[in-house]
């Protein structure tokens, strides 16, 4: 009797445990996509479809719940086609029917580790940056490999490109610019401190910009990789900055957002700090900026940094804000809900995901 | 009034004994509430010293950044910090069953076999005698637990595998030490290099050999586990000895709770678990404790030496 219960107890603190550290799948913050029609939200283990109109399940991938997960934003294709990456336990890529949900592909494009940063895609030919550190081309129609570049660490943020080179920025301190022509690294410069917001690339593509844990935004030619200019953030910046005309925006995880000009570096909004971190991206809408914090509120300014208006959306919010339409699309953590839908005429909550 | 008459009947050196054991058990219960309420700031306590080891091996030529020996190092520190209770449940252990196997307890265990009360006086009395403590032996598991706890977590927070880990992992890391030290600042320690001779840390580990996906580290784990338990319990002659079954339950047991957990969880931990094991036997090595004949096939039925106190 003895014995059954020590062995009880020895198993009970096995599974005690494992239950405290072992993590079957990646655990993050959602991934959100829209176009005209739906809203699509890698969340957990799936990828949901949620109609704009009311709010309501289209469909849901896959049918039942894996170790699998879902994390990385979806990507829109331009052939209309839904590109969906797993960081779980299969490590795939799929082409998705974004009306059904359906597989396009006979088999998906499989790595040995983690899809944190979602795919880019050129011409027909996709790119996708692995936690292994490798960038994968493949074929749009088909999923098939067409070539691999080991780069460095982890890569999670997302392959941008201006037509001629993929801007990649990683783990290690680098942001690699590859030519697909050559399949290798055209130049490569040190950011300071990890990235994991994508590289963004300037309307004429002659220059990039990113931010990284080295607490600063660097603009970089795009052509040769020098460094034009450095700006100092407070703190690491997260996010991917977004350019709107001569003005860059960018935000830190001390809560402060970055006006800069895109020619010198220089913050023309000295103090403007929503009500907490910030991780998310800037949304630009048609009269000025959105910030979301991990707070859980959203915040409008305009060019001038003068606040518009805001929102509290309710849960923590780490995921960059999407507009479609006149709605603003609001996946926030540890919510009552998953997605909230924002007017952005009344700034109010137009429905949330799951319906109550 | 039968209760009241056999209260006073206790040996008061037996219950000055007991209250003592008693006022340690209450202290080690303040020091896990207070730990299970600052649960975070526990973890972060090991996630910065296993991040100053890994920082500081980064300056050591030919070795470089590596989290594996940044493990095995915070294994080797936390072994050290911890000697002075490990030590304690060892001389306990050993002092208990020396009791086991001592002819005047064997023959009070034979006088009141049928009068378990007068038994536990005794029992009591010996233990006072001999300057046994029986909470001494259980009250440093009781502190290794959380310790257990707090590392899988620190290793996990460590290797982070999604934004939201590195979020956890970046807000663990305190901000004073780089103002003496840049090299220890967020910025500069992330990414953490997981590659570990065959290894990435942050996953379970599987060797290829032959074509097999072979889990080596897990296999290493179980083996150096069923060795520690062979070699650090001592032999019992007392057939009346309840804990020498449990001792035998144990080092099958142990070893299989080993191997899951090991397999449960990343290789960084399994690497922990092997080096703790292996360092265990060192310590029990070092105080001329270790009983090699356990290994050998019905080494375990010869009898030890038992020191008279």
């Amino acid at each position: 009797m003895k014995r059954l219960a020590l062995f009880s107890l020895i198993a009970l603190t096995a599974v005690a445990l494992s239950a405290c550290g072992a993590r079957s799948t990646v655990i993050s913050w959602p991934g959100l996509a829209a176009d005209a029609n739906n809203a699509y939200f890698a969340n957990g283990s799936q990828v949901h479809a949620v109609r704009l109109s009311d709010g309501t399940q289209s469909w849901i991938y896959p049918d039942k719940v894996s170790t699998h997960a879902y994390i990385s934003n979806p990507v829109i294709a331009p052939d209309g086609r839904l590109l969906v990456g797993s960081a779980g336990t299969d490590n795939s890529i799929t082409s998705l029917d974004p009306a059904t949900g359906k597989e396009n592909w006979a088999a998906p494009l499989v790595a040995d580790s983690h899809w944190i940063a979602s795919p880019l895609v050129v011409g027909d030919t996709l790119y996708a940056a692995n936690n292994n550190g490798s960038l994968y081309a493949a074929d749009l129609a088909t999923g098939q490999i067409k070539w691999t570049l080991k780069l460095g660490n982890s890569l999670w943020s997302a392959p941008t490109s201006n037509g001629k080179l993929i801007f990649v920025a990683s783990l290690d301190h680098m942001l690699y610019a590859v030519d697909p022509a050559t399949q290798a690294v055209a130049w490569k410069v040190d950011l300071g401190g990890s990235s994991l917001g994508a590289a963004t690339v300037s309307a004429d593509g002659s220059t990039v910009y990113a931010g990284s844990f080295g607490k600063k935004v660097a603009a970089i030619d795009a052509a040769t990789g020098a460094v034009r200019w450095n700006a100092a953030a407070a703190d690491w910046v997260w996010g991917a900055p977004a350019q709107d005309g001569d003005t860059l925006y960018a935000a830190d995880i001390s809560g402060r957002v970055y006006s800069l000009g895109t020619t010198h570096g220089k913050n023309a909004w000295p103090d403007v700090r929503p009500d907490g971190p910030i991780t998310a991206s800037p949304l630009m809408l048609p009269d000025g900026v959105l910030i979301a914090t991990e707070s859980g509120s959203i915040f409008a300014y305009d060019r001038t940094g003068v606040e518009s208006w805001n929102l509290s959306i309710g849960g923590q919010i780490y995921t960059t804000p999407v507009a479609t339409g006149d709605l603003i699309l609001i996946a926030p953590m540890k919510a009552d809900f998953q997605l909230a839908a924002v007017n952005s005429t009344t700034h109010s909550i137009v429905w949330k995901f799951p319906l109550k | 009034m039968t209760n009241m008459k056999q209260a006073r009947n206790v040996d008061p050196a037996a219950l000055q004994g007991m209250t003592s054991g008693m006022f340690k058990f209450v202290g080690v219960g303040v020091l896990l509430a207070l730990i299970v309420w600052r649960w975070n700031d526990f973890i972060a306590i090991f996630v910065n010293i296993m991040l100053w080891t890994y920082h500081g091996l980064s300056h050591i030529p030919f070795i470089g950044a590596s989290f594996g020996l940044a493990i095995i190092l915070f294994t080797i520190l936390t072994r050290v910090v911890t000697w002075p209770l490990a030590s304690q449940q060892m001389k306990s252990t050993q002092a208990m069953q020396e009791m086991q196997n001592d002819k005047e307890w064997q023959d009070i265990q034979k006088k009141y076999a049928k009068d378990r009360e007068k038994l536990a006086q005794e029992q009591m009395r010996i233990y006072k005698e001999r300057g046994i403590s029986p909470f001494s032996s259980c009250l440093p598991m009781l502190i290794q637990l959380p310790l257990w706890f707090a590392i899988i977590q620190a290793l996990y927070r460590m290797l982070p595998t999604s934004p939201l880990s590195l979020l956890q992992l970046a807000r663990s890391i305190y901000t004073w030490p780089e103002k003496f030290f840049p090299g220890l600042s967020a910025t500069s320690l992330i990414p953490i290099n997981s590659h570990f001779l065959w290894m990435d840390l942050s996953r379970p580990e599987y060797t290829l050999i032959l074509g097999f996906s072979i889990p080596l580290l897990v296999i290493l784990v179980g083996v150096t586990s069923y060795f520690q338990m062979k070699l650090t319990t001592p032999v019992s002659t007392n057939p009346n000895d309840q804990s020498a079954q449990m001792s035998r339950t144990m080092s099958v047991t142990m070893p299989l709770m080993y191997i899951f957990m090991a397999s449960s969880f990343t290789s960084g931990f399994a690497l922990y678990l092997l080096t703790s094991n292996l360092l265990y036997i060192a310590q029990y090595a070092m105080m001329g404790k270790v009983n090699w004949s356990n290994l050998l096939p019905g080494g375990s039925q010869k009898t030890p030496p038992i020191r008279k106190r």
